[in-house]
């Protein structure tokens, strides 16, 4: 049975690359569905041939019951951040919080712990530039206010391993769910808001001495300095990400093949052009390429890409530049799932035992392969049912406190009501009711 | 006064509150379903001051959610053999969350400790404490505020505290107690008995089984002071009540004719009974109307002797299911030969010698169909009905207990609502607080009892019930039962019941002492095994076993084909 045959079986049987593709095969023109199975099955070899010549493919040993009672001693952390999405609209103060699950199977007291921390979005961010939008419908304030979120999570999560790396924790292992270095190019766009003193200073308090200047508290200033802190951390730092709706690692390898002249330039760029064309991913790709307890070594990939319009020639193209390089691997750690992609600043030197732990801690996780503790801690991060009540009045209250402050007349109104109303009128407020 | 410092705290109040209810996070194993707690409050006073109080509630659910804990991993976990304890699975993460439902407050700096009702919801984030057995014992029995309380047993979900009840509104409200088979009543209504004999309260139970037997045979241990009186029944008739004789036709001999009832019109005209056995004037009646038939007496107009003989076969049916009743109720009675049986007095002239102060009396009603004990049971308790009714009482308030209810007050639905003594039961039962007749019902089947008397019952206690519609019956008729609680019937164990309305003023698991003592030693417990065992065949078994192989010798050999 050839090698192909083999692989199309592969893609056809249910892989998420063939499911992708029939889901988009609406949309794609005649000849690119007439294609597909021939093309990607190419790739696909291609790739694995590379891969192979490369020696990037390792095999985890892994035994349940044997794995644990060597493991039992490890101390382990798991981080994960979330925005609370119980608040009652768009308006209300929302909250980031972060939690962590630390866990030492075999101490004798104090087994498992969780932390958490939670923070306004209004806190975080420099009031000057705050906005209790009452108008919800505006597109571009709907995209600020998410890219206000996603930067709050990312920086609360950074500052929650920051913290522990501060504290001195004796962790063997520390897990954050998602990719430990995010891009920063959607916050570099103009009006970003930056973050309050107080804030900084009391996530990052390294940073504060050095810089008090308004651009220091910019996110991606920020952010980098927290990145560079974590790089430094004493315990190892892995950022775990389920599925890539890129090709990161694909692109940087055949990269790396052409810069050593082993790829040519034209055949480096049609390739970059088909597995656009075709919508193929690293998680498609390697979810055929490897079997299950099979990891791809990291290699060291830029994950601030120059050259986008709302950067160019900016202040903020040269600090991308000075943002560390991530290593990023790939486990498979199941028959069903696509493998796992595992970020980490720094090339480890027990780069096998940390990934055999990933795989260990994902299989506890049978059907979604995925380290249990992140999905432990996500849980966790969940405000649950009786909390997002309680928390509601909280904000509430909140708001009101502000308000009055700020003698906001508007918003003081709009306190007292989500403090003596039920949710979901609020959802079915009349149009127009509250103005700004 | 009730409050203690060193009261444990167990948990966290969460979220919002309400002003009879709220939730809280329990720590781990600290109290379970159905123990009472407490938080510190504060409430506006009608002076309009804040004054702090105490907060006292019940445990009314606890649930426990390992929402950290995936389903997944066990698989994982069974598949390789692996101990959860050695992987980072969280292990000690179960979230407990309790709903309390509030029973009142006490005023931190007031002396009595009645609850009162609260006004004012808890503070959300207030700790929730674990009050002593003692103080939880003491408010309790302070807030029952009974000048008669009885101890019935102790509260479920902690041994220490003493549970009692309000004997007053136990002997004049009614109470009913329902469960299922061997769930516990019969050994709750010993333990009522019980402490009533102590107080020397009339009381007559209707025993079907002979479950109350033992308080005969341990009256010199431990009731000496004590009349306990153990009757058989005798069916009585008295003159103007003749009515039975129809109804007993009805059920127990054939359906007769309108002229045949003509007949029997009749004859009860003309043949003159002054009371007594109900046996008897059947009899009576019997042989009367036989030899009318057998004159051919024409004083009967338009009645011809066939008709006459019919009535007189239905009236013999009649006699000889009476009879046989007698019979199997008195072969019961001789099997217990160390215990005195006395025939029951007549309750309407002689009504002192089944009530008097100080006295037990156990109707044991063993082998009687339905319809008789229920005339009996009719007749006795008009009668007793009519002392208590009249200007000049001849006999004290007492307690009627009722065993298996059903047979004597089933539901309309049942189709038997002509069974004398719902008539009789739903006049007692209604009037009973006005005269001291009070009532006790117990039941297996709740769902087939006439709803307005098992609605009359302002206690209830509720055994092990797995029925739905039994479940539903308890509910329905009752406004006092938390809904919480009801939940858990069908958990509960032998001698675990939820006692509420206004013998206890609110809602409450109990586990009811059980007194050994009480329990009838003939009976015992149904040792089939152990009868066996003992088991010697009788003579005439044993006679049969000793031809039986020569008959069958016999046929083998008739049997055989013919070469
Ligand atoms: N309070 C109790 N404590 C211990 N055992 C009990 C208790 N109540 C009942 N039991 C057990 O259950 C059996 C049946 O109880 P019983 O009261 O006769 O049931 P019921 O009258 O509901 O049919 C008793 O013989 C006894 O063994
Ligand atoms: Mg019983």
């Amino acid at each position: 049975m050839s090698l192909e045959i083999s692989i199309k079986d592969k893609i056809k049987r249910n892989s998420s690359m063939f499911v992708n593709f029939v889901k988009s095969a609406v949309t794609a023109s005649p000849k690119v569905q007439n294609n597909f199975l021939d093309v990607s099955a190419k790739v696909a070899e291609t790739v694995l041939k590379i891969v192979k010549d490369a020696d990037l493919i390792v095999d985890l040993n892994y035994k349940g019951k044997e794995f644990w009672s060597q493991n039992r001693c490890k101390t382990a952390c798991f981080v994960d951040g979330g925005v609370d999405k119980t608040s009652i609209i768009s308006s209300a103060p929302l909250s980031i919080r972060a939690g962590s699950y630390v866990v030492k199977p075999d101490a004798i007291s104090k087994r498992e712990y969780f932390e958490e921390s939670m923070v306004f979005l209004g806190d975080l961010y420099d009031p000057k530039n705050e906005l209790y939008d009452f108008i919800d419908d505006d597109f571009e304030e709907d995209q600020m206010l998410n890219k206000k979120k996603d930067g709050a999570r990312i920086i609360f999560e950074a500052a929650t391993i920051v913290k522990h790396i501060l504290l001195n924790k004796k962790f063997d292992y520390c897990f954050l769910h998602g990719p430990i270095e995010g891009t920063v190019m959607p916050f570099s766009v103009p009006g970003f808001p930056t973050f309050t003193k107080f804030a900084v200073e009391n996530m990052f308090p390294f940073a504060v001495n050095k810089k008090t200047d308004i651009a220091a508290r910019h996110f991606i200033n920020v952010y980098l300095e927290a990145l560079n802190y974590i790089k430094k951390g004493k315990f190892p730092i892995y950022g775990i990400v389920e599925t890539s709706n890129s090709a990161p690692y694909v692109k940087n390898l055949l990269y790396n093949y052409k810069s050593q002249g082993k790829i040519s330039d034209k055949d480096y760029n049609n390739f970059i052009k088909i597995i656009k064309k075709y919508k193929i991913t690293d998680s498609h790709l390697l979810e055929i390429i490897l079997s299950s307890g099979q990891a791809l070594k990291p290699i060291e990939i830029k994950k601030q890409i120059q050259g986008f319009t709302v950067t160019t020639g900016s202040s903020w193209e040269d600090k991308m530049e000075s943002f560390p390089k991530v290593f990023i691997g790939y486990i498979k750690t199941t028959d069903n799932n696509s493998p796992i992609r595992i970020e980490s600043l720094n090339n480890s030197k027990n780069l096998i035992k940390d990934y055999e732990y990933i795989l260990g801690t994902s299989r506890l996780l049978p059907n979604y392969g995925f380290p249990v503790g992140l999905n432990v801690v996500d849980k966790f991060a969940k405000i649950p049912n009786w909390m997002s009540k309680a928390s509601r009045k909280y904000y509430a209250t909140h708001l009101l406190r502000q308000a009055v402050k700020n003698k906001d007349q508007n918003t003081i109104s709009l306190a007292v009501k989500i403090l003596s109303k039920k949710a979901r009128s609020w959802r079915n407020r009349p149009i127009g009711g509250i103005t700004k | 006064m009730l409050k203690n410092p060193n009261w444990k705290s167990i948990g966290t109040v969460l979220g919002e509150t309400f002003i009879d209810c709220f939730y809280f996070s329990l720590k781990n194993y600290k109290a379970k379903k159905g123990d009472i707690v407490t938080t510190d409050s504060k409430v506006p006073s009608s002076e309009g001051k804040i004054i702090p109080v105490t907060v006292w509630g019940k445990i009314s659910t606890i649930e426990s959610s390992n929402a950290f804990f995936p389903t997944e991993a066990a698989q994982e976990l069974t598949n390789e053999d692996i101990d959860i304890r050695d992987t980072i699975l969280p292990t000690t993460r179960d979230e407990l969350i309790c709903k309390v439902v509030i029973l009142g407050y006490t005023k931190d700096e007031d002396k009595s400790s009645k609850l009162l009702p609260l006004i004012y919801p808890v503070r959300p984030a207030a700790t929730v404490k674990y009050p002593s057995s003692e103080d939880v014992e003491a408010l309790l029995i302070s807030d029952l505020n009974s000048s008669h309380p009885i101890y019935i047993g102790s509260l479920l979900a902690r041994e220490a505290v003493k549970i009692r009840i309000d004997a007053d509104n136990l002997v004049s409200r009614h109470v009913s107690i329902f469960g299922m088979s061997g769930s516990g009543k019969t050994v709750m209504v010993r333990r009522i008995m019980h402490e009533m004999l102590c107080k020397n309260y009339p009381m007559l139970v209707l025993d079907i089984h002979g479950d109350y037997l033992g308080f005969i045979q341990k009256q010199q241990e431990l009731y000496p002071d004590n009349k306990i009186k153990l009757f058989y029944p005798n069916l009585s008739v008295s003159s103007e009540d003749k009515e039975i004789i129809y109804t007993l036709i009805d059920k127990l001999g054939k359906p007769l004719t309108d002229p045949q009832k003509d007949f029997l019109n009749s004859l009860l005209e003309k043949v003159k009974y002054e009371s007594g056995s109900l046996l008897k004037y059947v009899k009576l009646l019997n042989q009367r109307s036989r030899e009318y038939a057998s004159e051919g007496s024409t004083s009967f107009k338009n009645i011809r002797p066939a008709s006459m003989y019919v009535v007189a076969r239905s009236l013999g049916q009649v006699a000889k299911k009476l009879e046989n009743m007698e019979q199997t109720n008195f072969r019961h009675r001789k099997k217990m030969s160390k215990l005195k049986f006395v025939e029951l007095a007549d309750p309407a002239t002689e009504p002192e010698k089944i009530i008097s102060k100080g006295q037990l009396s156990i109707l044991y009603l063993k082998g009687y169909e339905t319809l008789p004990a229920s005339a009996i049971v009719s007749i006795l308790l008009e009668n007793l009905f009519k002392h208590r009714q009249e200007v000049n009482e001849e006999i004290p308030p007492f307690l009627t207990i009722i065993e298996e209810a059903h047979n004597f007050i089933p539901s309309r639905s049942e189709n038997k609502d002509d069974l004398p003594s719902v008539e009789t039961i739903r006049k007692v039962i209604t009037e009973g607080r006005k005269f001291g007749t009070g009532i006790m019902i117990i039941s297996q089947r709740p769902s087939r009892l006439d709803e307005t008397i098992a609605s009359q019952c302002n206690s209830q206690i509720i055994f092990r019930m797995v029925n739905q519609r039994d479940q539903k019956a308890t509910r329905d008729r009752s406004e006092t039962l938390d809904v919480d609680d009801s939940k858990q019937l069908p958990n509960l164990a032998n001698g675990q019941g939820i006692i509420s309305g206004q013998v206890v003023n609110f809602s409450l698991p109990v586990q009811i002492k059980f007194d050994e003592k009480l329990i009838n030693e003939d009976i015992g417990n149904e040792n089939f095994i152990d009868t066996v065992e003992n088991w010697d065949d009788s003579e005439a078994v044993k006679e049969r076993q000793k031809f039986a192989q020569d008959f069958s010798d016999i046929s083998d050999i008739d049997n055989r084909s013919a070469n």
